[in-house]
C-alpha cells in the first residue's frame, strides 16, 4: 500500500449556520483546506463524510452539489454515511482510495447543518439512529442512553456528576481558546455544580447527565486534502502521515452487549490502528476523543487503552489529560465544547490532529511535542467507530 | 371476529425469537444465529426463490413477566410526537437471558431491583399507535 499524508486542512466555525446552505458551509471548509495545501484543483476525489443531509436539508446528492459548487468536475464524488462516525469513516475511505493506488489526491470534507430545523426536530433526527422497532417509538434519544451507560458506569465504578463535570469545565477552558468553537465561554465547576442554583443553570437531560455533561446542537464542516506522500512535495506544507486507520462495529442495540460498559467497538477500531501504524496506546502523545456525554471521554480513554479500566478519572483529576499535562485530551475542547456538528465531527478531529502535529494550535491550546495523535469517532452509540493515528514526520 | 382483529390490530405482542438450530433467543430480530450462524428464514412474497424444504421455522416467544433492572434514566428533552414532561427507561434481563429496553415504570427505581415487565402503549402519533414493554416493580 501507498503511503498517505495529509497536507492541507479547512475548518468552518462551529454554531448557528443556519442562515447559509449546507453546501456553503462544506465549500467554506473545502475551500479553507485548498487554500492551506496551495492548490486550486488537481483533486482526482471528493468524498463528503454527511450523517443525514436528507432530513435536516431535505437534500440528498450533496458530493454532486459540492463538486459542481467548487468547479471540481469532473472529478470522481461519493458521500459516506456512519452516523455521527461518517467525518470518521470518510477520511478512512479517502485514506483507502490513495492507499490502494486508485487516485493521488483526495478532498475529504465532513458536515451537517443540524440547526436547519427545531430542536424538538433534531433530536428526533438523531434519534432515527435507533432501531425502528425496538428502540425508536419508546422515545428514547441518544443522550438517554448517555444516561442508562452513565448510571451503570457510576454504580459499578463509584464515578459521581461532579467528577464528571470536571471534563466539562477542561473542554470549555480548551474551546475559549479555539477560534472555531460553537462554545467559547469557559464555566466554572461553582457555577454549574457546586452552588444550589446550579440546578437551575445546568438542569438534568437525561438523567444522570445534565446539561453541562452534553454536547450543544451545532452547524459546521472540517475538510482535509491527502496526497500519496511520494508526491507530498508539490503542495504548500510538510505533510502530516496518516500512521493507522482501524474501524470496528458491535452490536446495532447497546441493549444486547454482553457487558453493558464495554465499548467493544472502540477497542477493537483502535487497536486495528495502533497495529496498522505498529505503536501502542503509551506512545499516543494526545488524543481527541468523541464526547458529545462527557461518560464517554471517560470511557473510551479507558477503552483505547489510555487508562485502567475505572481508573481515568482519577489520572483526569489530577490533570493528567489537560492541555499541559501529560497526555492532553481533546484540546480543541471536545464535541462537548467545541460542538457536534454530526457529520463534520470526525474530519474536526483530523483537523485538530494536523493542527497539534504542524505546532499550529492557538497560545494556551498547543500540545508540547507531540508525536502521535489519536483520533475516536464514535457512530451509533458505539456500534461502528473509526479510530485514525495520525504522525509528525 | 378474531379473523378481523387479525387483519386490522396491531399485534400488542412484544417477541423474541428463538433460532430453530440451537434455541438461542434475539431481540431484535435477527437474519443470522448470533450463536450458531441459522439463517432466518425469509419471507416468501419478498424472496421468492428461496427453496422452503428443508428450513426449520424460528419460533416467536412472546417477551414479559419477571425480570431484573440492569440501568435506567429519565429523560427531560424529548423527541417529536412526545408531549409529556419527561420519560423513564430502563434496561433489563429476563430469566431466559433475553435484554430489553423499555418504558420504566417505578418510583424509585435501583440497579438490580425485580421487576414484572407488561406491555403498554408507548406512542399515539398521527393515528398510529406503538404498543412495547413498560416495567413495574413485583
Amino acid at each position: 500500500m501507498r503511503k498517505v499524508g495529509v497536507v492541507g486542512i479547512g475548518h468552518t466555525v462551529f454554531g448557528n449556520l443556519r442562515d447559509y446552505e449546507l453546501i456553503d458551509i462544506l465549500a467554506y471548509a473545502s475551500l479553507d483546506a485548498m487554500r492551506d495545501a496551495g492548490i486550486d484543483g488537481g483533486i482526482d476525489q471528493v468524498i463528503v463524510g454527511n450523517m443525514a443531509s436528507g432530513m435536516f436539508n431535505h437534500q440528498i446528492g450533496i458530493e454532486t452539489a459540492l463538486v459542481s459548487n467548487l468547479n471540481l468536475e469532473p472529478a470522481m464524488a461519493e458521500a459516506v454515511g456512519n452516523g455521527p462516525a461518517s467525518g470518521g469513516s470518510a477520511f478512512k475511505v479517502g485514506y483507502m482510495a490513495i492507499a490502494s493506488g486508485l487516485v493521488d489526491v483526495v478532498l475529504v470534507v465532513g458536515g451537517e447543518q443540524m440547526r436547519a430545523v427545531t430542536g424538538w426536530e433534531a433530536t428526533d433526527i438523531v434519534a432515527s439512529l435507533e432501531h425502528p422497532k425496538v428502540e425508536y417509538p419508546y422515545g428514547l434519544t441518544l443522550p438517554a442512553f448517555s444516561g442508562m451507560f452513565a448510571r451503570a458506569y457510576m454504580e459499578k465504578y463509584g464515578l459521581t456528576e461532579r467528577q464528571l463535570f470536571i471534563l466539562a469545565v477542561k473542554n470549555h477552558n480548551n474551546a475559549a481558546k479555539n477560534p472555531f468553537a460553537h462554545i467559547q465561554l469557559p464555566v466554572t465547576l461553582e457555577a454549574i455544580s457546586d452552588t444550589p442554583d446550579s440546578i437551575i443553570i445546568n438542569p438534568y437531560i437525561a438523567e444522570p447527565m445534565r446539561m453541562y455533561h452534553l454536547c450543544p446542537v451545532s452547524d459546521g464542516a472540517a475538510a482535509a486534502i491527502l496526497c500519496a506522500m511520494d508526491i507530498a512535495d508539490r503542495f504548500k506544507k510538510k505533510p502530516v502521515r496518516v500512521a493507522g486507520v482501524g474501524s470496528a462495529t458491535d452490536t446495532y442495540c447497546p441493549h444486547n452487549r454482553a457487558d453493558l460498559l464495554d465499548l467493544k467497538a472502540v477497542r477493537l477500531a483502535a487497536e486495528r490502528a495502533y497495529k496498522m501504524a505498529g505503536i501502542g496506546p503509551k506512545d499516543i502523545s494526545f488524543a481527541e476523543l468523541h464526547d458529545p456525554f462527557a461518560i464517554l471521554e471517560l470511557c473510551e480513554a479507558e477503552a483505547v487503552g489510555l487508562f485502567e479500566k475505572g481508573k481515568a478519572m482519577k489520572a483526569m483529576e489530577r490533570g493528567e489529560t489537560q492541555v499541559d499535562g501529560r497526555l492532553p485530551i481533546n484540546a480543541s475542547g471536545g464535541l462537548k465544547a467545541k460542538g457536534h456538528p454530526v457529520g463534520a465531527t470526525g474530519m474536526s478531529q483530523i483537523h485538530e490532529l494536523v493542527k497539534q502535529l504542524r505546532g499550529e494550535a492557538e497560545e494556551g491550546r498547543q500540545v508540547k511535542n507531540p508525536k502521535y495523535g489519536l483520533a475516536v469517532n464514535f457512530g451509533g452509540f458505539g456500534s461502528n467507530v473509526a479510530a485514525t493515528i495520525l504522525a509528525k514526520e | 371476529m378474531l379473523e378481523l382483529e387479525k387483519l386490522y390490530l396491531p399485534d400488542k405482542n412484544v417477541y423474541a425469537h428463538q433460532c430453530p438450530e440451537c434455541g438461542r433467543l434475539h431481540y431484535p430480530s435477527v437474519g443470522r444465529c448470533k450463536k450458531c450462524g441459522y439463517r432466518y428464514y425469509p419471507e416468501q412474497d419478498v424472496a421468492p426463490r428461496w427453496e422452503k424444504k428443508g428450513y426449520k421455522f424460528w419460533k416467536r416467544v412472546p417477551l414479559g413477566g419477571s425480570c431484573r433492572l440492569l440501568t435506567y434514566t429519565r429523560i427531560w428533552a424529548l423527541p417529536v410526537g412526545f408531549d409529556q414532561a419527561y420519560l423513564d427507561f430502563g434496561v433489563v434481563e429476563f430469566a431466559n437471558g433475553v435484554k430489553a429496553i423499555g418504558r420504566l415504570a417505578v418510583d424509585k427505581p435501583q440497579i438490580g431491583m425485580k421487576l414484572d415487565a407488561r406491555i403498554g402503549k408507548t406512542k399515539e402519533y398521527l393515528g398510529q399507535e406503538h404498543y412495547g414493554l413498560f416495567f413495574y416493580a413485583k
